[in-house]
């Protein structure tokens, strides 16, 4: 069984952690210097949430002049986005798009990859061996198409139209697949001795047991819907139905964009896949594991 | 409790057969052990009577009817599985209780069963863990008792030990002695283990390349193999192999001469066999004799010896041929490099040279 | 190898389990594929087409629009690719070592950037880049530059940009996939080659990069696909427009500009979509001849 209270990548028994401190200045050294380039790229990663942080409290002006300490705007910056912003409508399509394509994509996916390893074939092998060759297919081939189907569904500007190109992801389908190697064919064989018919298998046993495999995918997906952009950018026209980040780009595009304004939208945007890494972290870094061995 | 049945049965994966039709009867409560090296198809079967596998062509019969499309879950049947194959994400009792619940069984019937279970293998204060909160033999109780719960007709052992330390291995073989005693079911076990199998079976079924060898209670396979390969794999150490051929026959004997130790001749009884035919000598480790004890003494090499206190096994040659020797202990014969045993003829086997028993 | 036979019943399941998938992949992937290939033969305004054969691919030859975005698209590849593959593997064998302190954080820290939203990041580096902003002021602080850069209005400098961001962002995306490829590699492999004096060097040449060759090529392709279809970042941080004087168009926004901003021509933008489609493949194939023939030496 894997200890699934694994704590972190990387994570080995402390017991060697003291033994191997490195002794000879020369490794010293070397060991200051991961540290610096470390502490630099993970300043870089993170100095950016601060500095979008610090703006929602300054003024625009302030912001492109390069402060970087807290303001007193943070209220009329978050004033100002919501009269010109009907943001609980925006943040409702964006969270409705997010949620669905991402429970949609979850199940049709995870279905899919269960049954191309379960069930092999040679001509379902085959269909697989195809579509990773489509992988590689970039969406800007098929958006014309897409379009003219969806206006002619007379599906433009709705929901369905962002969501349903969406939710059956060959990378997805993949990484599933390469997770379910890992899921024992002993638990199956036990299941369907305990009377549990396949879907059964696939929702009481599959599922729990493949949980950091979902989650993992679970952020990938969320993400990806979140920040779909080329797509309902097309296809998502009245302001209404548009997406957060939809609206907030526009809104940066301005001829002078008031950034303190924007980026309290810019806050409000990255809440919900911030909310959901942390949330998932640590299956997220189980499920990797899965996925890649 | 029920008896089993298999008339011709096959299983083909495309081109490869891998069960070459297999005709078998199991008695109700009986112990019946299928041992055989690994690839010889013993857990293929075992999963065809479970139903885990399609049968290509034969019939499976369980307590007098034919199973071969029926559903594993309503075979009557419960498999033990050598990963244990417990639910990772349930305790203990929700594991016990899954088949039951899945069966349509009331939840306070469901309660009663896993407690009796659980009492016949003291689990009652594991019940609420989860499997990874267990050791591997207490995993390995647990999954015995969700087989128990089903209270099924035949179990189903598939390699169950194969996964403990040897002194856990020998505690649960014992543990399942008693089960089978107490609860008085037909059972199935699968091992490429010869002791247990020895240990446990009432019958043992010998497998080979999805053939049956020979089916017979331990003993009976251990005093009377029908073929080379039985004779070489039951028992421990591993059955000697000599090359001979057969000099002189007469009624009821043959004489044979041992190639790789010229001049040393002897009689076994035998009625079968024809001269000039080269056949193999087999004689068990455990019987070979004092020097002039048997009908002929053979004069070996020795590689190595080793002492255990109570015995001692000495790995000889001569000719190319090695040979497992096991002796009382000996200290005083530590660091001789020959030794001198005796063959009896009523302890040894021949075998033609198709692996066959010349009788 | 031969599969196991499966009776009818279990090849049904098999297919009812990816049934919904493949109906949709049918749908809304396949189906437009082939009709855009159809479309790249195509000449016309709107939705009036007619037959052109290879004008299409004649007019690439000849549109020097699509060839700047055709360089812009390569430089970006050729510059960004390796940069972003080679940090993502040296950061996660710098937290794959367990002595190493705060390795939780650090690896949080770097990872944070991809789970951002698009639009967050875009706009965050258009303010910080600003000319007036905190990254110049911060350079010229430090006696770096004299005078201002200005990040959006310099052709080169915003190619700079574009690759500084798409960097920041997948870094850590990708280094969480060299993080679980090292987890799997047995620890006493090291040990070993510690033992037998491999130096931290070598075994990070011979032992590390064979080992994680798999997930290299991987993530190398993703990666590939990723860049040639760019789109999101250099739409946003240009208003759409792929400026200054077209030193940031990519494929994908001419693509998106000549089906929805000039005059639709669907034929045309389906021939320049072909082309990216050629190019992953192309690329994609190099990259798995790459990683074959090191594998022999």
């Amino acid at each position: 069984m894997t200890d699934t209270s694994l704590p972190a990548v990387g994570a080995r028994p402390a017991a060697n952690v003291r033994s191997r401190v490195p002794a000879n200045p020369f490794a010293i050294l070397r060991r200051a210097l991961v540290y610096v380039l470390l502490s630099i790229a993970a300043f870089v990663s993170v100095f950016p949430f601060f500095w979008m942080i610090v703006g929602a409290t300054n003024k625009s002006a302030d912001i492109i002049r390069g402060k970087n300490s807290f303001g007193s705007e943070l209220f009329n910056n978050a004033a100002t986005f919501f009269t010109q912003v009907d943001a609980l409508r925006v943040f409702w399509n964006s969270a409705f798009i997010a949620v669905v394509g991402t429970a949609l994509t979850l199940l049709i996916s995870s279905l899919a990859g269960y049954g191309f390893e379960m069930f092999r074939s040679k001509v379902r092998e085959r269909i697989f061996a195809l579509l990773l060759l489509f992988l590689s297919i970039p969406f800007a081939a098929m958006m014309v198409p897409l379009f003219v189907m969806f206006s002619q569904a007379k599906l433009v500007n709705t929901y369905t139209a962002v969501i349903l190109p969406t939710v059956a992801s060959i990378f997805i389908i993949f990484y599933f697949r390469q997770a379910t190697k890992a899921f024992p064919s002993e638990l199956r064989d036990a299941a369907k001795i305990d009377g549990l018919k396949e879907w059964q298998i696939f929702l009481f046993v599959y599922m729990p047991v493949m949980r950091s495999t979902y989650a993992a995918a679970t952020i990938i997906i969320f993400m990806a819907n979140w920040n779909n952009y080329l797509w309902p950018l097309i296809v998502l026209q009245t302001a209404e139905n548009k997406t957060i980040t939809l609206i907030v780009s526009a809104l940066t595009s301005a001829y002078t964009p008031d950034y303190g304004m924007i980026l309290f939208g810019t806050v409000l945007a990255t809440l919900p896949t911030l909310v959901i890494f942390f949330l998932l972290q640590r299956r997220f870094v189980e499920g990797m594991l899965g996925a890649v061995k | 409790m029920s008896s089993l049945k298999l008339s011709g049965v096959r299983k083909s994966y495309g081109h490869v057969e891998v069960i070459k039709g297999v005709d078998l009867e199991i008695k109700s409560k009986e112990f019946v052990v299928f041992v055989g090296p690994s690839g010889c198809g013993k857990s293929t079967l075992l999963r065809m009577i479970a139903g885990l596998e399609h049968i290509s062509a034969g019939d499976l019969e369980i307590g007098g009817t034919r199973m071969n499309d029926v559903d594993p879950s309503k075979r009557g049947i419960a498999m033990v599985f050598q990963s244990y194959a417990l639910y990772p994400h349930m305790t203990v009792r929700e594991n016990m209780g899954f088949a039951l619940r899945f069966a349509g069984v009331a939840k306070d019937q469901i309660a009663r069963q896993v407690q009796d279970a659980a009492r016949i293998l003291a689990l009652e204060p594991l019940l609420d863990r989860l499997p990874k909160e267990l050791s591997g033999g207490q995993r390995q109780r647990v999954a015995i008792g969700r087989a128990i719960v089903r209270n099924p007709e035949v179990f189903l052992f598939d390699e169950p030990l194969s996964n403990l330390d040897a002194e856990l291995r020998v505690h649960m073989r014992i543990e399942i002695a008693r089960l089978h005693k107490e609860l008085q079911t037909t059972v199935i076990y699968v091992t490429h283990d010869q002791v247990e199998a020895m240990t446990l079976a009432d019958t043992i079924v010998v497998l080979r390349d999805g053939v049956i060898e020979q089916v017979g209670r331990p003993l009976d396979l251990y005093d009377n193999p029908a073929n080379q390969f039985v004779a070489g794999f039951i028992g421990s150490p591993k059955m000697n192999f000599l090359a001979a051929s057969i000099v002189e026959k007469s009624a009821g004997s043959v004489t044979v001469a041992l190639r790789n130790h010229s001049g040393v001749q002897f009689t076994v009884p035998a009625s079968g066999g024809a001269v000039g035919e080269d056949v193999t000598l087999g004689v068990r480790a455990e019987h070979f004799g004092e020097p002039g004890a048997g009908a002929a003494d053979i004069r070996l090499n020795v590689d190595v010896a080793e002492h255990l206190g109570s015995t001692s096994y000495v790995y000889a040659n001569a000719g190319g041929e090695s040979l497992i020797i096991e002796r009382e202990e000996s200290r005083n014969e530590m660091g001789q490099e020959h030794i001198t045993v005796s063959i009896s003829p009523e302890r040894a086997f021949l075998f033609d040279s198709k692996g066959q028993r010349i009788r | 190898m031969a599969y196991a036979r499966l009776d009818r019943r279990e090849q049904l399941t098999g297919w009812a389990f990816i049934a919904p998938a493949l109906v949709l992949l049918g749908l809304f992937m396949i189906y437009p594929i082939i009709w855009s290939l159809w479309m790249s033969f195509q000449v016309g305004k709107g939705m009036n087409l007619s037959f052109g054969g290879f004008a299409n691919i004649e007019r690439l030859t000849k549109d020097p629009v699509f060839l700047r975005a055709l360089g812009n698209t390569f430089i970006f590849f050729i510059i960004q690719v390796p940069i972003m593959i080679t940090l993502a593997l040296l950061f996660a064998v710098a937290l794959n070592d367990s002595t190493l302190r705060f390795r939780g954080l650090f690896r949080t820290a770097i990872f944070l950037p991809c789970v951002t939203s698009l639009i967050a990041y875009s706009t965050i580096f258009k303010s910080m880049f600003a000319t007036d902003g905190v990254v110049n002021q911060a350079l010229m602080a430090l006696h770096i530059i004299g005078s201002p850069i200005g990040w959006f209005t310099d052709p080169f400098w915003a190619k700079v940009i574009v690759i500084l961001a798409i960097t920041w962002r997948w870094t850590g995306y990708n280094m969480i996939f060299y993080l679980a490829a090292l987890q799997n590699v047995d620890r006493s492999i090291y040990e070993a080659a510690r033992i037998d004096g491999v130096p931290a060097w070598a075994r990070f040449t011979h032992i590390t990069i064979p080992m994680l060759k798999p997930v290299i090529l991987f993530t190398t392709v993703i990666s590939t696909i990723g860049t040639l279809q760019l789109f999101d970042e250099v739409y946003n941080f240009t208003a759409g427009s792929g400026g200054p004087s077209d030193s940031t168009l990519t494929l994908s926004l001419y693509i998106y500009n000549l089906t929805f901003k000039f005059m639709p021509s669907f034929g045309y933008s389906a021939t320049v979509s072909w082309v990216i489609v050629v190019l992953v493949g192309i690329l994609s194939f190099l990259q798995f001849l790459v990683a074959r023939d090191r594998r022999r030496t």
